[in-house]
């Protein structure tokens, strides 16, 4: 009973996923509608960008192609938060509505349980649009292509997503206090738009802010500045991915604080 | 004799709840201050459920039965006393007693959405990791007692109502919980699928011997499965005991039900006038009465609306069940 | 006619924001980060351009037109797409279709509370730090008098493309996806995300000839004109009186074919 250690959960998760990408795959309106809309905003956020520098040639001594680097950061970072942890949307109204208690009688993790319903496959096509940004920025930059560079890239990938993850999360999970806490979830969510600046325009406060208190910085900048800048790399780049697993996992202990408090009665 | 499944000794809930003021003026007032009462859900409840049992717990709307069976189930914490189900405290091990217990909440399906049965209870299996040979017994079994075929492959989402509910009690008995909670699980259905669903829990409490805590406002459920019935309101327990105990405290009760032509109301006041004390109500045509035998006979009663008003035809029946948990919620346990 | 039905939801609109007390604190500090982001990240923009105005934008210019297209956004943006989606889905639009009153009037009354609510506690403060910030470079003058009416055939704009969408969930189940396209597109030509002057000419005249930018674009450019001429801003406006009444006219129509189209087919 009490081993139900990662492989177990692993299994369950993968059919999980195996299920519903063949469920959603049945209903192929809305698949491909959902995807057109996937690669619109990926398209229109794109093109937002280079309207930008086509006015201005450089932000705060960040060059167009390093700017680059940092958007396609930031897109391949958000996109776990946005395949795995979806349900985090529906989370409010479930709690609201009083069908949360559905997930209560499980003998499983109840956050696992709870985000492994939903898959959100149309994060995928981001992903691939956010790795060749990465790479064309990559290339246009002539930046070296080695073995330990390409293991930083991925691992400092993975700690950004898990402070996206997290940040989220907690977002959510404000709901089992609130009554509306939606206007929580989307500023978390439209703080995501702000990590692909360097941080260094803000002022001190914002700095500070933006590192401690609202972690968006380590989304983007932190972990990037390790591939894009090697030379003057702070001390807080290296932090990163003990910040992106400490934060993830205060956000799990809130957001569970949270669950097992709930008490079905519906708002 | 063997140590009951459900042990509950004085448990108590209480809630928080905020005093909305009324009006836009009230919304900004309750902007800046906030008036909270205390709400006793659940006030000094004590019982034991036995394995096997079919205990239906009744009660009107809001009388606390939701909040007990989240304690049972662990989502909720008394706010003093003790409960233990299975041997251990429910909501210290939430994950512990959810292995041995199984929950169908109405109709809020606990079932994956998308997915058709089968892929469902493939994951529940995993999920309990229920023993192969287990898991295959159970679905033959099912295959005895319901139209698997049907269902299996459909996916939840085209279910109509009653196929939902039935898949999920199925869902809920698949890994052989030692105790199944039903919140309302003939809500909404026709006729012919409450009495499917009322002998699918009698079957599978029969075979699996599960204990099975029935809360519902149909009192054909009742009668179909409850040996034994607790009933509450505001919270407090006001009855526990046996069914054929409950009618026979209520034994000299009987309905004396007349056919009445003509003005049905005016003759209904008329009996009103002469039999202040009894319950009455009319539906078609007919007028039911609730006569206490111990207090006057009902041929007595007969006897006198008789001289006033013209009886076309008589029925006098033993109390129904419904009558007996109606004189108890209002408070006529004498 | 009569008004009180109407009165009644704006009143029941407001009296359920109010309930939201601390989505409403959210709202507005929030808010206040998001300008001070706008703010730091504009500096920095033109601070590393070599001339003080671009695309016939100054910094201020571009300040106030992007903190206020965004507090307007947030007044204006109903989510109701999304509760139509789940009424269709759920089937609670026959009980919402059989109300004594025009759906169309009921979704908006419905949300006219919020907007309310929305313009005091996101716009009214936005508009008063703004002011601040850039030390009275909105003129209090013509310029203001004509935002007026603007900003409301905004929302009545805005209000058509939303219900048109929401039309559409009649057909699809994919509300995520239309809904996505929708915000998009909105955003991206309405000036939302970069004013429409920074725009590449053939980019500008496509806009210019789509309706979006008469929900933002247009108000805030006339906010920004300092002490403009009757023939400066008539044609704008006419131009939004156009797109108000069309928009109106071909969303009725098409909610009244939608709607018999599922009654007959019974949805």
């Amino acid at each position: 009973m009490e081993n139900k250690g990662f492989l177990f959960y692993l299994r369950i998760y993968r059919k999980i996923l195996a299920q519903d990408i063949k469920s959603k795959m049945s209903y192929r309106a809305d698949f491909i509608i959902s995807t057109i809309g996937m690669v619109l905003t990926n398209v229109a956020g794109f093109i937002s960008f280079w309207i930008l520098f086509q006015n201005f040639s450089s932000i705060n001594g960040w060059g167009y192609y390093e700017m680059l680097f940092l958007y396609g950061f930031s897109l391949v970072s958000i996109t776990p938060v946005q395949c795995l942890f979806d349900n985090n949307w529906n989370l409010r109204i479930l709690v609201r509505e009083g069908d949360f208690i559905k997930y209560c009688f499980r003998p499983i993790n109840l956050f696992f349980y709870f985000q492994s319903e939903i898959f959100d496959i149309k994060g995928l096509g981001q992903l691939a649009f956010g790795i060749g940004t990465i790479a064309y920025a990559w290339y246009r930059l002539a930046l070296p292509v080695t073995v330990l560079a390409i293991v930083k890239l991925v691992v400092f990938l993975l700690s950004a997503s898990l402070v996206m993850i997290a940040l989220q999360n907690a977002a959510a999970a404000t709901c089992f206090w609130l009554q509306n806490s939606f206007f929580i979830l989307d500023f978390a969510f439209k703080l995501k738009d702000y990590s692909k600046y360097p941080i260094t325009i803000f002022d001190p406060v914002f700095r500070f802010i933006f590192t401690f208190l609202l972690p968006i910085a380590f989304i983007a900048y932190y972990p990037s500045i390790v591939i894009l800048r090697p030379d003057a790399i702070p001390l807080l780049s290296y932090l990163s991915p003990f910040v992106g697993i400490i934060l993830f996992y205060l956000s799990y202990k809130f957001w569970m604080y949270g669950a097992l408090k709930y008490d079905g009665t519906g708002s | 004799m063997e140590e009951a499944v459900i042990q509950i000794k004085n448990i108590t809930k209480e809630f928080k709840v905020l005093n909305h003021r009324e009006g836009v003026k009230g919304g900004l007032m309750d902007l800046f201050s906030r008036d909270y009462r205390i709400v006793r859900a659940v006030d000094d409840i004590s019982m034991n459920v036995e394995q096997g049992e079919i205990v239906g717990y009744l009660g009107p709307n809001g009388a606390g039965k939701s909040t007990t069976i989240k304690m049972m189930a662990g989502v909720l914490e008394p706010t003093s006393g003790e409960i233990l189900v299975n041997g251990v405290i429910p909501y210290k091990n939430r994950a512990g007693n959810s292995q041995h217990i199984g929950v169908v909440f109405g109709q809020r399906s606990q079932l994956w959405w998308a997915l058709p049965l089968i892929e469902s209870f493939k994951l529940l299996r995993d999920i309990y990791q229920i023993p192969k040979a287990e898991y295959e017994e159970m679905l033959s079994f099912y295959a005895s007692i319901a139209d698997m075929e049907n269902l299996l492959h459909k996916p939840v989402r085209q279910m109509s109502l009653g196929q939902r509910t039935l898949s999920d009690i199925l869902a809920a008995f698949l890994h052989n919980p030692k105790i199944v909670f039903l919140d309302e699980p003939t809500i909404g259905l026709d006729v012919s699928m409450k009495a499917k669903i009322r002998e699918l829990i009698l079957s599978l409490n029969e075979k699996k011997h599960t204990t099975v805590i029935l809360t519902t406002h149909d009192m054909g459920d009742v009668d179909a499965l409850c040996r034994r019935i607790v009933i509450i309101d505001h919270g407090k327990m006001l009855y526990d005991n046996d069914m054929d105990h409950l009618k026979g405290f209520f034994g000299s009760y009987r309905t004396l039900k007349i056919r009445v032509s003509g003005d049905v109301n005016g003759h209904l006041a008329e009996i009103q006038r002469q039999f202040p004390d009894m319950r009455t109500e009319t539906e078609e045509g007919w007028i039911t009465i609730l006569v206490d035998e111990e207090k006057t006979g009902v041929m007595k009663v007969l006897n006198t609306i008789q001289e006033s008003v013209k009886v076309r035809d008589v029925q006098i029946e033993e109390i129904s069940t419904e009558d007996v948990i109606r004189k108890i919620y209002e408070g006529d346990m004498g | 006619m009569n008004l009180k039905k109407y009165t009644s939801l704006l009143r029941a609109g407001i009296m359920e924001s109010l309930n939201y007390r601390l989505s409403a604190l959210v709202l507005f500090f929030g808010n206040l980060v998001y300008i001070a982001i706008i703010y730091y990240l504009w500096r920095a923009i033109y601070a590393s351009s070599p001339t003080d105005v671009v695309g016939g934008m100054t910094f201020t210019d571009t300040l106030i037109y992007v903190v206020l297209a965004s507090s307007l956004f947030s007044f204006m943006e109903m989510y109701f797409v999304w509760d139509i989606g789940r009424s269709v889905q759920s089937g609670k639009i026959a009980l919402d279709l059989i109300k004594p009153m025009a759906y169309r009037d009921y979704v908006f009354w419905s949300c006219a509370g919020t907007l309310f609510t929305n313009f005091f506690s996101v716009f009214l403060p936005t508009f008063i730090v703004i002011e601040i910030v850039t030390k009275g470079a909105i003129d209090f003058g013509m310029n203001l008098v004509w935002f007026i009416p603007s900003v409301i055939m905004g929302v009545v704009i805005n209000y058509n493309i939303d219900f048109f969408v929401g039309s559409i969930c009649l057909y699809t189940e994919s509300i995520w996806g239309i809904n996505m396209m929708k915000q998009v597109i909105v955003l991206l030509f309405s000036g939302a995300t970069i004013p429409l002057a920074f725009f590449p000419d053939k980019l500008q005249s496509i806009a210019y000839h789509l309706p979006f930018q008469s929900i933002y674009n247009t108000p805030l450019s006339i906010l920004l004109m300092h002490s403009p001429s009757v023939s400066q801003v008539l044609p704008m406006i006419l131009l939004q009186l156009f797109w108000c009444v069309a928009l109106t006219l071909f969303t009725s129509l098409f909610w009244f074919i939608s709607i018999r189209q599922v009654t007959v087919n019974g949805g």
